[in-house]
């Protein structure tokens, strides 16, 4: 029973027949590492996975292996120190060229890796067990009644419990909020005094309604905090980027980005062809740098697309034709139930908003140098500027992608990205006149927002959606 | 304490007598936040007014519909009482200086802006070590500067800065002065009325204060302490006791302790450091606000610092025990509780932490009257 749960895992999630005798072992080995038990594996094969992603894709499935191999690598992060490989770490969310560029430049000398987010996207998306990693950093610290996020608390308990190494340095973006920068250095003073960071940051300062990348000096400011950063990050573990290879990433980031666009489109179709959870997985590699790379996962995107296109032509969708869709904040694979109770309850949340992009990302940078470009298209993301930018952004993405209304919320323990969505749902309802629904609730964990805990407010909001579409 | 009395009411006259001054012509500016320099505001002829109230549940909760739940119940109430329409203040401001140094702040700058009142942000980076960062402060004054200027139609000139500098150097040093009398044992004053005493310190008139300060403090020197001998020593550590906030170091009083020390970010005049008044001004002002004072927590990296300073408050004013006074849902205050807790418990010495939402209904004071009271007992069976 025990050989064949972790093979029928492996099978589930994409993994060839002669890839088998290479990954059993070290699956179990990963597993070990992680606390999961034969049980838990057993859970994801027969439950998990198939209830809440569409395994019956080839690309679906290809695309979950990617994230095993990552997770895989990652518990590997330890023997990569052993062995003298550079161990670089950052958080959510970044521009990731350079820590791709890192990768790109000396693939054998760095690991790069946001240890937290693969962490808990590996426990709760596929065994949803998160809880023991949470547990272990409330025991020791960081108290459970604050409402810490669950990232901050997973990347402490990590490290806490050996899954991973102190890193080399771990550049932190403190961009958006401040306890993920402030958490590291709680690491370091009260737990691990190797864990070396690094941090960039710059104040919300800005008045609502401010286009902030055309403020060229707040443009200006951000591209010197990222050089400034990356220059550290090179000094510190010894291997300096040619600009080549940063551009090489550009490249492939962009076309990766075409191919979600393309996917992106297709979840547009009516009938909506794919959940929401498996589209949005694919987003993953957009945020989040992958140490084994994108080219696997870009291969499953294309099979994904193919079989989707299929899907189409056939008129097969995951809901009726006309079903009203939403756009949400962010549908997080780490609770997938949550797009799924959408989805049984006939309304669709194709779209993240946090993962779609607005026009003006899609267009030139105004800047050649490479870190005022960067710069420039941070300030051009919504979740990153101030929220009456914001709420033009979205208000202008859910008329191009003509949905129904905005589901806001569920971010509760972010005091930047969660904090201004009651704002922001008066600001687009004011502006689109479409419903504009706010949950209380956390995407990464579901211990205090369970899905009985928040199905009537759910059911309640595709009444109403199919109320008003009637 | 008459003098305290007299502080008190004209504190709490304060406002009529803003409205007085704003219809002659006066402008009035609000502002939050320890890292705005009321020197500035002074120097270009305005009137400042601080916004720091808190103690009360329901001005944070009046937010809950255009914030998320969790965020600061001090950062939520600066615009609460407005919402709830009983702040006399805020609706005459001519301008509001809103410090954006962390999250809750800037969503409290948001708000601000978003009920139309007049708002000019401070940006303050929190990573204050590096000159980039401290190059922006400088920035961000110079530019609140010229908002100042353009409100009121006055230049900031050296002489007026060096004026204002001046005047605020002079409360400062009393302050300091009054505070190192609480080495004593007794003190002449606790924490109660000396941190309300820091609070009247903001609005009260420039030329007003200095003497009655030096009054207080001469009486203080050869008045008779209201404390008994051997009472336990305590420092209350925290992110800031709001105006009207008074309900933890009354019941610490009065529970048998004595709070003779305070590490709080906001709300407190942070009077060990003065503004160099020669030279260039700006930049003295971001040499003290930004860089000499105890850096704040939201700073980083900063909290090995301010464990150095907590235990050299310890040392110096000879403490037995250390209050941690959280606010619900302040993220970074909850981690640095963490880390102090760690270091206190190396140093043997005890440690409370108290978590306030503002709630001191008779329900929740019950238990909180208990843990104080038993923490304090703990610390004199110890010394025992």
């Amino acid at each position: 029973m025990a050989k064949n749960i972790y093979e029928d895992f492996l099978r589930l999630n994409g993994f060839e027949e002669d890839e088998m005798s290479e990954y059993i072992p070290e699956w179990r080995k990963a597993c070990d590492k992680l606390g999961l038990t034969e049980d838990d594996v057993k859970f994801s094969t027969e439950e998990q996975l198939p209830t809440y992603f569409a395994v019956e894709l080839e690309g679906i499935r290809k695309l979950l292996g990617c994230f095993v191999k990552e997770i895989i690598d990652l518990t590997k992060a330890n023997e990569y120190k052993e062995k003298g490989v550079k161990i670089v770490y950052g958080i959510l969310p970044t521009i990731l060229h350079y820590y791709y560029a890192l990768k790109l430049t000396a693939p054998d000398k760095v690991y790069v890796s946001f240890p937290d987010i693969f962490l808990t996207m590996a426990a709760n998306t596929f065994f949803h067990k998160l809880n023991p990693l949470l547990e272990e950093a409330e025991r020791t610290g960081i108290p459970y009644g604050c409402r810490h996020c669950a990232l901050n608390k997973t990347r402490y308990a990590a490290r806490r419990l050996g899954i991973i190494p102190s890193p080399d340095i771990n550049w932190i973006w403190g961009f958006i909020c401040d306890e993920g920068p402030k958490t590291d250095e709680f690491i370091r003073i009260y737990h691990d005094p190797e864990w070396k960071t690094y941090i960039t940051r710059i104040p919300h300062d800005q008045p609502l309604g401010t286009v902030e990348d055309e403020v060229v000096d707040r443009v200006e400011y951000l591209a010197n905090q990222m050089r400034d950063g990356f220059e550290s990050v090179q000094k510190e573990i010894g291997i300096k980027v040619p600009d080549e290879k940063i551009k090489e990433v550009i490249d492939t980031w962009q076309r990766y980005a075409a191919k979600l666009a393309e996917l992106n489109l297709l979840m547009a179709a009516d009938p909506q062809p794919l959940g929401a959870t498996d589209g949005r997985l694919f987003w993953e590699p957009l945020a989040l740098p992958y140490n084994t790379g994108v080219e696997s996962m870009e291969r499953a995107l294309d099979i994904t697309i193919r079989e989707v296109k299929q899907r189409v032509a056939n008129k097969e969708g995951i809901l009726p034709e006309g079903a009203p869709k939403l756009m949400v904040y962010n549908a997080s694979p780490t609770i997938p139930w949550l797009a799924k109770m959408f989805e049984e309850n006939g309304v669709g949340i194709p779209f993240s908003e946090a993962f779609t992009l607005a026009k003006k990302q899609l267009e030139p940078p105004t800047f050649e140098d490479p870190y005022m470009a960067a710069a420039e298209n941070w300030l051009r993301m919504s979740m990153a500027v101030n929220p009456g930018y914001q709420a033009e952004q979205i208000c202008e993405k859910m008329e191009t992608h003509k949905v129904d209304g905005l589901v806001l919320g569920l971010m509760d323990f972010d005091r930047w990205l969660g904090s201004s969505h009651r704002l922001l749902a008066r600001m687009v309802e004011e502006k689109t006149k479409l419903p504009v629904f706010y949950i209380e609730g956390d995407i990464w964990e579901d211990r205090d927002y369970s899905p009985e805990a928040l199905r009537t407010r759910i059911e309640s909001i595709c009444e109403i959606v199919k109320m008003r579409k009637a | 304490m008459n003098i305290l009395g007299e502080l008190a009411e004209v504190t709490r006259t304060r406002p009529e007598k803003l409205k007085e001054q704003r219809e002659k012509g006066v402008k009035i500016v609000g502002y939050i936040g320890r890292f705005v320099p009321e020197e500035l505001i002074y120097a270009s002829g305005a009137l400042p007014y601080l916004l720091c109230r808190g103690g009360q549940p329901e001005p944070p909760d009046a937010v809950i519909p255009y914030m998320l739940r969790f965020m600061s119940p001090y950062a939520r109430s600066q615009i609460g009482y407005h919402l709830l329409g009983i702040d006399p203040v805020i609706p005459m401001l001519d301008l509001i200086v809103a410090q954006c140094s962390d999250c809750h702040e800037s969503r409290l700058a948001d708000l601000f802006e978003y009920f139309k009142l007049p708002t000019a942000r401070l940006g303050v980076p929190p990573d204050w070590e590096k000159s980039l960062s401290r190059d922006y402060y400088y920035k961000e004054l110079t530019r609140l500067g010229e908002k100042l200027e353009g409100l009121t139609g006055n230049k900031i000139s050296d002489e007026k800065l060096k004026e204002s500098i001046s005047s605020i150097n002079k409360i400062r040093d009393l302050l300091r002065k009054i505070n190192l009398l609480r080495k004593e044992q007794p003190p002449p004053i606790g924490s109660d009325e000396f941190i309300r005493l820091n609070h009247y310190s903001f609005y009260c008139d420039l030329e007003e204060l200095p003497p009655k300060l030096n009054d207080l403090y001469g009486q203080l020197q050869k008045g008779k302490s209201p404390f008994p001998k051997g009472m336990p020593r305590l420092l209350l550590a925290g992110h800031v006791v709001g105006v009207g906030d008074y309900v933890v170091p009354k019941l610490i009083e009065a529970s048998g302790g004595v709070v003779v020390a305070e590490l709080l970010d906001e709300g407190m005049r942070q009077c060990a450091w003065n503004v160099k008044t020669d030279g260039d001004l700006m930049r003295n002002l971001v040499e003290t606000y930004y860089l000499e004072r105890t850096p704040p927590s939201i700073f980083q990296p900063v909290w090995e610092e301010r464990v150095e300073f907590i235990k050299k408050l310890i040392r110096d004013f000879n403490i037995d025990g250390v209050i941690w006074y959280g606010l619900s849902f302040e993220e970074i205050y909850d981690l640095e509780c963490s880390i102090a807790s760690k270091a206190m418990d190396e140093m043997n010495i005890p440690f409370l932490k108290l978590e306030s939402s503002y709630e001191y209904a008779r329900e929740a004071m019950g238990p909180l009257t208990t843990r104080v009271e038993s923490f304090i007992e703990s610390i004199k069976q110890r010394r025992s």
